[in-house]
């Protein structure tokens, strides 16, 4: 085989299929990748500093700004965190209208992480458009209950901040007519589509024992074949009330990362019906009313973690019997998914590089923290 | 589903690797001035430094815990100590195992995972960058977030929260 | 490893129902599905099809009632009375600090009233979480739906207690359900602390010397004694201005601004801040500066000196706008605001006098 001479080349930090501010050294022969080191901090605010100089509830607004695509998701995390250190009880009905929420967030992710994926391939804003209204729908409810579509700081220890408003429910119900005509329709869009299957299908891919080894998490955990959703493995919240099934990939390349993704949205759906329908039902208010919000934790550690759409979202707090966590550590779905980027890479093309990225579904807030 | 309890776990460890657990001290947070409500005193297990690789290997090959999820460093000023917490899930569920380490806050040093567990790498670097563990045997340790000249571990409680060696301490 | 109720699917690739090029077009398909919907409005959350969006500038989105933006502080209408009691819970509970309040002292014995003298809140650092509004005991900082805050002026953004001053009835107008959940704990707890407040401590800034003209009056009225002089106003703090005052001010910033000087670094108090009482009669008087300043601008003699950058110089140069515009008001002769034009002759005098130092 002909030996060739390697070349280095730079994939952003500001190039638009890196999705946010992230830096690929980039090492290849011709146009085969033999090396990838990924480079970031470039969005880096160090997070966990400011919490420590937070108190436990002021964090709640700055959970946020971790994954911004899914800050009920990151509520979900820190409050349950808080929760487990301090020991507040949450009443039936605010634990479902968490679940309604972050299971809202999962549709939403991955309708946008389908987008941006499609995007990366060069299908330019068709997908994504379609994935991002629905997403806008989404976020309109987000909106109406929290106050806002992205920065949601909704939920609160012991609860969530107010109950849903009136016109949540029609339009909820209304929305989830419309879930199954376009999950079907971004199926029919991207399933056995002969240009998608060329970029995607045995490209990138994780074998079932590198991906445990990597310590991947969420959708790119489960296509590569490792049943391992958090909400079964150790339910947390109520989700051992609902049924719903756990998608998993059979190779591990990017179109088993699609395919799982368009499943896990149908079984939100799922998991959302289930919600409405036992709802009427479910005790107490929106708030455990005996529930201090500015907590002060006895001395301990803790560590809680849910499956956000991205994977495994856990924060280690450590409290010193103050107002304000000693340390707060999170453990990021995306920063962790990014370790075997360079692994997944090496062999293919250089074209392969975002869409391999954009399978992965990184937001940079997250990683950089 | 493989339930595991720390207790459980350290005298599994004490039988199978005699010499790699430590009875864990208690700690002082802050001082007692500072209106701390008494000592913590952890549940998990806590490791000699050394023994560690040994530890989290058994935990992997022996037990089942295959899955490395978390390395948290914590920076406990008033002992002088920095504590890595290792964090370990079965794949078949249940809740985690942690191995905790304690390093002294001069010259921390740890043996890597990074060659078992290529999914500690950049927990490795990220404790490296903010704390200054270094990691014996790590491919690739360099800072992760902060660039690469920067001095200093940025998470360390001693770090000065304000003004840096550019812009002076007024700001 | 199984799980319990529900089912491990693995995901189904199978080729072969489609043949090659069809699963192309069956996705083409979608996408002129999309297309020829697209000439359909729908604002029906059930479809998928049709144009969800809507020209923002012309049309707005109906924002729902819980929707926050920036805090703001809440005063009664009736009595121009602040909810806020300076208890500094905002303060604490806000992540990035940006709140700042100073508490109003009573001049004569020197306590603390329940009431703030200064609220300062950094519209560029606020992060719009949300949390002041819920840790405020009093409900006097609320969120605010207004979202238009692009500006050119970073410090404009600093926004002070008479930027905040919001009543009653506006937050009504955007968010009734949520007002009347707590409104009559807040209207009780107000009257609680009015109790402790002296004088006109306490009074959103714009009404406070108007009320404190009635009261006088009233008071007057009461002991029966001759109406005193209603000369009495210029007594109040000079700092204070009238609204008749303010909406000169205003016409002279805009004045200013048609002039090509820089803004003052203020923003523009909506009229809907006025109590009923006397929006009327600003309403003209703020016609009638406008028109003053207006004529005002035009002539080379406009008073705004260039470039007034500190506050205290656009208010002085506000105050010889209004100035003009009054003097400008008594040729048609109005007997409506006597007083004031008497008023604004004597500051004219004053500041001529100024200018001839």
């Amino acid at each position: 085989m002909l030996k060739t001479e390697e070349l280095q080349i730079n994939i952003g930090p500001q190039h638009p299929s890196t999705h946010g501010v992230f830096r690929m050294i980039v090492t290849v022969d011709g146009e085969t990748i033999t090396d990838l080191k990924p480079v970031f901090g470039y969005l880096h605010r160090n997070h966990e500093q400011i919490a420590e100089v937070n108190t436990y509830l002021q964090n709640m607004p700055y959970t946020d700004r971790l994954d911004y695509f899914n800050s009920m998701a990151n509520n979900h995390a820190y409050a349950l965190a808080v929760e487990k250190l301090v020991g507040i009880e949450v009443p039936e009905r605010a634990e479902y209208l968490r679940v309604l929420m972050v299971e809202l967030t999962r549709i939403l992710n991955h309708a946008g992480a389908l987008g941006f994926l499609i995007n990366d391939m060069g299908a330019w804003q068709t997908q994504l458009a379609f994935g991002m209204r629905e997403r806008e729908k989404i976020l309109d409810l987000f909106e109406s209950a929290s106050g806002a579509r992205l920065m949601c700081n909704y939920f609160r220890f012991g609860g969530v901040a107010r109950d849903l408003p009136p016109d949540f429910m029609p339009r909820l119900k209304d929305l989830l007519i419309a879930m199954p005509a376009f999950v079907d329709e971004m199926e029919r869009l991207l399933r056995e589509n002969e240009i998608l299957l060329q970029r995607s299908e045995n490209i990138g891919v994780l074998p079932k024992e590198v991906a445990i080894s990597y310590s991947v998490t969420g959708p790119m955990l489960r296509a590569s074949g490792v049943p391992y959703d958090i909400r079964r493995a150790e339910p947390y919240s109520i989700y051992d009330r609902f049924d719903f099934d756990v998608p998993v990939g059979a190779v591990g390349d990017v179109y088993d990362r699609i395919l799982v993704r368009i499943e896990e949205m149908r079984q939100s759906k799922r998991i959302i019906e289930q919600v409405i329908a036992q709802l009427p039902d479910a005790q107490g208010g929106h708030i455990n009313p005996k529930a201090r919000q500015n907590v002060r934790p006895p001395a301990g550690d803790v560590y809680a973690r849910v499956e956000t759409p991205k994977g495994e979202l856990g924060f280690y707090l450590v409290s010193d019997g103050s107002l304000k966590p000693y340390r707060y550590k999170v453990r990021a779905p995306s920063f962790i998914n990014l370790t075997p980027l360079g692994d997944m890479c090496r062999g293919y093309k250089v074209a392969d590089v975002v869409v391999i990225l954009g399978s992965i579904d990184i937001v940079m807030g997250e990683v950089d923290r | 589903m493989p339930l595991l309890s720390a207790e459980e776990l350290r005298t599994r460890l004490g039988r199978d690797l005699p010499g790699a657990v430590l009875e864990a001290a208690p700690l002082q947070i802050v001082p007692p001035a500072h209106g701390s409500k008494g000592p913590f005193v952890t549940t998990d297990v806590l490791v000699e430094p050394t023994r560690l690789l040994d530890a989290a290997l058994y935990l992997r090959d022996q037990v089942g815990y295959t899955y490395l999820s978390d390395i948290a460093v914590v920076d406990y000023l008033t002992d002088n100590l920095l504590e890595v917490v290792y964090r370990f899930y079965h794949l078949d569920g249940g809740p985690s195992l942690a191995l905790k380490v304690r390093l002294p806050r001069e010259n921390p040093e740890l043996a890597s995972l990074t060659p078992h567990w290529p999914g500690a790498n950049f927990h490795e670097r990220e404790a490296y960058d903010l704390y200054g563990v270094v990691f014996t045997g790590h491919p690739f340790l360099r800072r992760i977030y902060m660039w690469d000249e920067f001095e200093g571990f940025p998470m360390r409680k001693d770090f000065p929260k304000q003004g840096d060696k550019y812009i002076g301490a007024e700001e | 490893m199984d799980i319990q109720r529900g089912n491990i699917i693995v995901m189904d690739r199978r080729r072969g129902t489609l043949r090659a090029g069809q699963g192309l077009l069956q996705g083409l398909k979608v996408v002129w599905d999309h297309w020829v919907g697209s000439f359909r409005k729908n604002d029906n959350f059930s479809q998928i099809h049709g144009t969800f969006t809507i020209e923002y500038p012309d049309e707005r989105m109906k924002l729902p009632q819980a929707y926050r933006n920036m805090p703001v502080l809440l005063y009664d209408d009736e009595t121009g009375q602040e909810l806020c009691t300076a208890c500094y819970q905002c303060a604490r509970a806000c992540p990035p600090e940006v709140i700042h309040i100073t508490q109003a002292k009573d001049p004569n014995t020197g306590k603390m009233v329940p009431a703030s003298l200064e609220f300062i809140i950094e519209y560029d650092a606020c992060m719009s979480c949300g949390l002041c509004a819920e840790a405020c005991p009093f409900d006097a900082i609320k969120m605010d739906h207004f979202y238009e805050l692009s500006t050119d002026n970073r410090m404009g953004l600093m926004q002070r207690k008479a930027d905040l001053n919001r009543p009653v009835s506006y937050y009504t107008s955007i968010a009734p359900d949520l007002w009347d959940e707590v409104k009559e704990g807040a209207m009780k707890k107000l009257q609680g602390s009015i109790k402790r407040r002296p004088d006109v401590i306490g009074i959103a800034g714009h009404l406070s010397e108007k009320i404190a003209a009635r009261r006088r009056q009233l008071a007057a009225e009461a002991a029966a004694s001759p109406p005193a002089p209603v000369a009495a106003a210029p007594a109040a703090p000079a700092g204070k201005l009238s609204p008749e005052e303010k909406a000169a001010k205003l016409a002279a910033m805009r004045a200013a601004k048609a002039g090509g000087a820089e803004p003052a670094a203020e923003a523009p108090a909506p009229a809907a801040e006025l109590s009923p009482a006397d929006a009327k009669a600003a309403k003209l008087a703020a016609i009638k500066a406008a028109n003053a300043a207006k004529k005002a601008a035009e002539s080379p003699a406009a008073e705004v000196p260039a470039a007034p950058l500190d506050e205290k110089a656009a208010k002085l140069a506000a105050i010889r706008a209004a100035n003009a515009a009054k003097a400008a008001a008594e040729a048609p002769a109005a007997p409506l605001d006597e007083k004031a034009a008497k008023l604004a002759a004597i500051r004219a005098a004053n500041a001529a006098k100024k200018k001839s130092e």
